[in-house]
C-alpha cells in the first residue's frame, strides 16, 4: 500500500466527516443509551392496537409496530416501511415500494404479504376507525415481496393520512395469521418492525420495551430502553415528573392547573406540540329535534352565550385554542380550514344572544328566565364538571336557566347517542388525520346511528352539507376539497348543531435532558426512535 | 329535686357552645338569601382572590364568591340532614316498635329485612343509590334515610321489648286498650329519650355523608354544599388553599356541635346523671 493511497483515503474520510458535521441533522451529536420513562393514563385496556383505538394504547404501542408512512409537523406523509408510494390521478390505485432487509421483531422478514393480511384482514374487518379508512379499498395485490398495490373502487385521499404506526399499525402475518384476531393469544405480546421490543406488561405498574438492535434504521434508536408507567394518582404523576423519576407524559395527565408549576422548573420543559392529527376539540353538542333547540336561533343564541375564553383561561388554563367552527385550525396547512365563519366570539356576544332569543319568541318572564334546560356533562373529569358550572351561568345571563346534571360514562353515552334525551351536553371529538375520519361523523346523515357512541348525536343534517361531504370524501385535488369544506364549515356554523368552544391543547411535559422526543404531529403516538438522552 | 330540662341542659358548658354555633349556623343558612342575594355559583370576579381581601373568604376556581357559597352551602347541608334524618328515625321506629310488641315471626322477618341492610357497607350503598337515582337533593336524602334506618330499628325493637313486660303495658292490655294505642301512647313517649339523642346525632353523620357525596362528584350539581366546594377544590389544594379549608372548617365545627348538642341532650334526658 503506497503513502499516497493511505493519504487520499483519510483526506477522502475527513472530508466526509466535515460533510456529516455540516448537516444539520448531525448538528448535535446523538448519544446510545438511557431509559426513558414515559407515564401513561389511564392504564391501556389491551396492546391490541389493531383492534381497539382506546386512547393510551397506541402511547405503548406506536414504539413497537411501524407503519407504511410517517409524518410531518406539515401533515404530508413521508417514508417509513414503504421506501416510496405513488397515487394513480385518479386516485383508485394507490403503489407502494416497500423497504428491502425490514425484519419483525422474531426475525422473520417483513414483506408484502403482511401489509396485504393487515389491511384486508385485520384493520379492514376490526379496526374501529380502519373500517371507514379502507372501507374503499377492495384489494391490496402483492406482485413481488417488495410491492403493495391498493385498488380502490373510489378515490380515498384521507386514507394516505391514516397510515401511520398509530394509526394502521402493521402486524406480522406469520403470528396474527391463525387464530382468531378479536381475541388473539399474542394480542399483549406485540411484535412489530418497529425501533422497541415489547419485553413484558407487569399489570398496573408497567411496561418494559427493550431497544430492537436489528431496526431498519442503522444506529437507531438511541436510547436502551422504554418504560411506561401507570400510576393512578394525578398527585403523584407530577411528583414523578418532577423529581426526574418519570419523563414524558402527556394527554392530560398532568392535571392543567399542575402544568404551569412544573413548567417553571428548570428541568422540565413544556410543549403543547405532537397533536396536530389528533386535533380534539371541546365542544357542546346541541339535541336539534328537541325544542326550542330545533330553532335555529335558539342554537345560534346558545352559541354566542358560551364565553369561549373564559374556558380556554379559567378552565383549560390557558391550553386550549379557540375554535372556530368544524374543522380545527390545525387544518390550515392541508389547506382544509376556514375562519370565515360566523363569529360567535364577538364582545356583544351576550347583547346578540338576547337579540336571537327574542326573536325566537322566547321573551324573558317577569323572574328574568325564558326558559329552563338540563345541561348535560361529558363524565371525564372535573374540568368537564367545572366547565358546566361556567356554561350554567352564562345561560343564566341571557335568560336560560339550566339545571346541571352529571352521571357515569355508560349512562350518559346510553342518554346522548342512544335516548337522545338531552338539550345540550358538553363533549370533546378527535378531528383526528383528515376531517373526513373525524370531522364527517358529527353532521352525516348516515351517521345518524342510534346506538353508535361518538357520531352524529345533535342529528342536524341537511341534503346540502352531506354532499358536499360526499364530494370532499371523494376529492384527490387539495384546493378543491379545501372549497367544499370552507363551505361546510360555514353552513355548520350558521345552522350550530353544535358550539365549537376551543381546540384543546394537551400540554406534554418533558424532562429536558430527552432530546427529540415529540419529532411529530403524532406526538406520544409516535415511534421515538430518533429520542436520546443527553447524559 | 329535680331541675328543669333547660337548666341541667345549659349547665353543660360543651353543649351550650355547641347550640350557640348551631344556632349561629342555622341563623347564616336562613338569612342567605338577604346576606349573599343571587345564586351562589354566580361568577363575581376574578379566580383565586385570596381570603380577607375584597371578598370575606376570597374566591374560588371559577371566581365565585367563597363566602355566599359557605352561607348557601350551609341551608342544603343543615336541611339535608335534618330532613334525611327525620325520614330515618320515622322508618327505624316503626319498624322497631312493630317489631319489638309484636316479637315473633314479624320480628324475626322485619329483622331479617333489616339486617339486609345491615349487611351492605353503608356509604357504597348510598354510593349506588344516588348513582342509580342520578345526582339530586332528593335522591341524597333518600339514600342517607335508606342506609341510615337500620340502627334505630334495632334501638327502639330493644327498648320496646323491655317495656312490653312492664306492669303498666300489661295493665293498658288487660284495660283493652288497642295495640296501636299501647305502641303509640303508652310505649313510646318512655322510649322517646334515647331516639331523639340518636337521632341527633344522625344528623351530624347525615351531614359528613352529604359532604363525601358531594365530594366525589355525587352531589346535587345545582346546590352549593360544602362538600362539593372541597370537592372542587381540592385539586387547587397547593395553589389555593383557602379553597378547601373553608368549607372544611364549617363541616368540622357544625359537625362538632351537633355532637355536643347530642350529648348535651343525653347527658340532660339520662336520669341515672340528672342529680349530678
Amino acid at each position: 500500500m503506497s503513502g499516497s493511497t493511505i493519504f487520499s483515503r483519510s483526506l477522502a474520510a475527513a472530508l466526509l466527516a466535515a460533510a456529516l458535521c455540516a448537516a444539520p441533522e448531525f448538528a448535535l451529536a446523538q448519544k446510545r443509551g438511557g431509559t426513558l420513562v414515559q407515564i401513561t393514563q389511564p392504564e391501556p385496556p389491551t396492546l391490541a392496537s389493531y383492534l381497539s383505538t382506546s386512547g393510551p394504547i397506541g402511547q405503548v404501542t406506536a414504539k413497537i409496530y411501524d407503519g407504511l408512512l410517517e409524518y410531518g409537523f406539515d401533515m404530508k406523509p413521508q417514508p417509513c416501511l414503504a421506501e416510496s408510494w405513488s397515487v394513480a390521478p385518479d386516485g383508485k390505485t394507490v403503489s407502494f415500494k416497500l423497504r428491502r432487509g425490514v425484519k419483525f421483531h422474531d426475525g422473520k422478514p417483513f414483506t408484502s404479504a403482511d401489509v396485504q393480511f393487515t389491511i384486508m384482514e385485520v384493520l379492514k374487518k376490526v379496526h374501529p376507525r380502519g373500517i371507514g379508512t379502507f372501507k374503499e379499498v377492495t384489494a391490496v395485490e402483492t406482485p413481488d415481496a417488495q410491492t403493495a398495490i391498493f385498488r380502490l373502487a373510489n378515490a380515498a385521499p384521507y386514507m394516505m393520512a391514516a397510515l401511520s404506526g398509530y394509526e394502521s399499525p402493521m402486524i406480522p402475518k406469520h403470528i396474527y395469521g391463525t387464530g382468531d384476531i378479536r381475541s388473539h393469544e399474542s394480542a399483549n405480546k406485540p411484535v412489530g418492525t418497529g425501533p422497541f421490543k415489547f419485553v413484558e406488561w407487569r399489570r398496573g405498574e408497567l411496561v418494559r420495551l427493550d431497544r430492537n438492535p436489528d431496526y431498519w434504521r442503522s444506529g437507531q434508536p438511541y436510547l436502551d430502553r422504554i418504560v411506561v408507567r401507570f400510576i393512578a394518582d394525578s398527585a403523584t404523576r407530577s411528583a414523578l415528573l418532577e423529581k426526574g423519576e418519570a419523563h414524558v407524559a402527556g394527554f392530560g395527565a398532568v392535571p392543567y392547573n399542575d402544568v404551569k408549576r412544573l413548567a417553571a422548573l428548570p428541568g422540565l420543559e413544556v410543549t403543547t406540540k405532537g397533536y396536530e392529527m389528533i386535533s380534539p376539540v371541546v365542544e357542546i353538542t346541541i339535541n336539534t329535534k328537541r325544542p326550542p333547540f330545533d330553532n335555529v336561533k335558539v342554537r345560534q343564541a346558545v352559541s354566542y352565550a358560551v364565553n369561549r375564553q373564559f374556558a380556554i383561561d379559567s378552565i383549560w388554563f390557558g391550553y386550549g385554542r379557540l375554535a372556530t367552527g368544524a374543522i380545527s385550525s390545525n387544518f390550515k396547512a392541508s389547506g382544509l380550514y376556514s375562519a370565515d365563519v360566523r363569529n360567535y366570539s364577538v364582545p356583544n356576544a351576550v347583547e346578540m344572544a338576547n337579540k336571537l332569543l327574542d326573536e325566537a319568541g322566547f321573551p324573558r318572564k317577569a323572574d328574568g328566565t325564558r326558559f329552563e334546560i338540563v345541561h348535560d356533562i361529558t363524565p371525564y373529569g372535573e374540568e368537564w364538571q367545572r366547565f358546566g358550572e361556567a356554561v350554567q351561568q352564562q345561560l343564566a345571563q341571557v335568560g336560560i336557566k339550566a339545571t346541571l346534571r352529571y352521571e357515569d360514562v355508560a349512562t350518559w353515552l346510553k342518554r346522548t347517542y342512544t335516548d337522545y334525551d338531552f338539550f345540550l351536553t358538553s363533549n370533546f371529538l378527535y378531528n383526528l388525520a383528515d376531517p373526513v375520519l373525524g370531522v364527517h361523523r358529527s353532521f352525516h346523515s348516515a351517521l345518524i346511528k342510534q346506538g353508535t357512541v361518538f357520531v352524529n348525536g345533535s342529528r342536524w343534517s341537511s341534503p346540502q352539507t352531506d354532499e358536499l361531504m360526499n364530494k370532499a370524501a371523494l376529492e384527490p385535488d387539495t384546493a378543491k376539497r379545501g372549497a367544499y369544506y370552507a363551505e361546510l364549515q360555514k353552513l355548520t356554523a350558521e345552522a350550530a348543531p353544535i358550539i365549537w368552544v376551543h381546540e384543546l391543547l394537551f400540554p406534554t411535559i418533558l424532562n429536558k435532558r430527552y432530546k427529540d422526543v415529540i419529532v411529530s404531529p403524532l406526538g406520544i403516538y409516535g415511534a421515538y426512535n430518533r429520542a436520546w438522552l443527553d447524559r | 329535686m329535680q331541675q328543669p330540662f333547660w337548666r341541667r341542659f345549659v349547665r353543660n358548658r360543651p353543649a351550650a357552645f355547641g347550640l350557640a354555633f348551631l344556632a349561629f349556623v342555622v341563623v347564616l343558612a336562613l338569612g342567605a338569601p338577604l346576606l349573599f342575594p343571587g345564586d351562589p355559583f354566580r361568577i363575581v370576579d376574578m379566580t383565586f382572590l385570596p381570603p380577607f381581601g375584597a371578598y370575606l373568604f376570597g374566591t374560588d376556581s371559577l371566581g365565585r364568591d367563597i363566602a355566599a357559597g359557605i352561607a348557601h352551602g350551609g341551608r342544603t347541608s343543615l336541611m339535608v340532614g335534618l330532613v334525611a334524618s327525620i325520614v330515618a328515625v320515622s322508618i327505624g321506629t316503626l319498624l322497631g316498635a312493630v317489631a319489638g310488641f309484636y316479637r315473633g315471626w314479624i320480628d324475626d322477618a322485619l329483622m331479617r329485612f333489616t339486617e339486609f341492610f345491615q349487611t351492605i357497607p353503608t356509604f357504597l350503598f348510598a354510593i349506588v343509590l344516588v348513582a342509580i337515582m342520578s345526582p339530586s337533593r332528593g335522591s341524597i336524602i333518600v339514600a342517607i334515610a335508606v342506609i341510615s334506618w337500620p340502627p334505630i330499628a334495632r334501638l327502639v325493637r330493644g327498648e320496646f321489648m323491655a317495656m312490653r313486660e312492664r306492669e303498666f303495658v300489661q295493665a293498658a292490655i288487660c284495660l283493652g286498650m288497642t295495640d296501636l294505642a299501647i305502641i303509640f301512647r303508652q310505649i313510646l313517649p318512655n322510649v322517646l329519650s334515647p331516639i331523639i339523642v340518636a337521632g341527633s346525632l344522625m344528623v351530624a353523620t347525615a351531614i359528613l355523608i352529604e359532604a363525601a357525596l358531594a365530594f366525589l362528584g355525587l352531589g346535587d350539581s345545582n346546590a352549593m354544599s360544602w362538600g362539593f366546594m372541597i370537592g372542587a377544590g381540592r385539586s387547587f389544594l397547593r395553589d389555593a388553599w383557602w379553597l378547601c379549608a373553608i368549607p372544611g372548617i364549617a363541616i368540622l365545627l357544625t359537625v362538632l356541635s351537633i355532637n355536643l348538642v347530642g350529648e348535651g341532650v343525653n347527658d340532660a334526658l339520662n336520669p341515672r346523671l340528672r342529680t349530678l
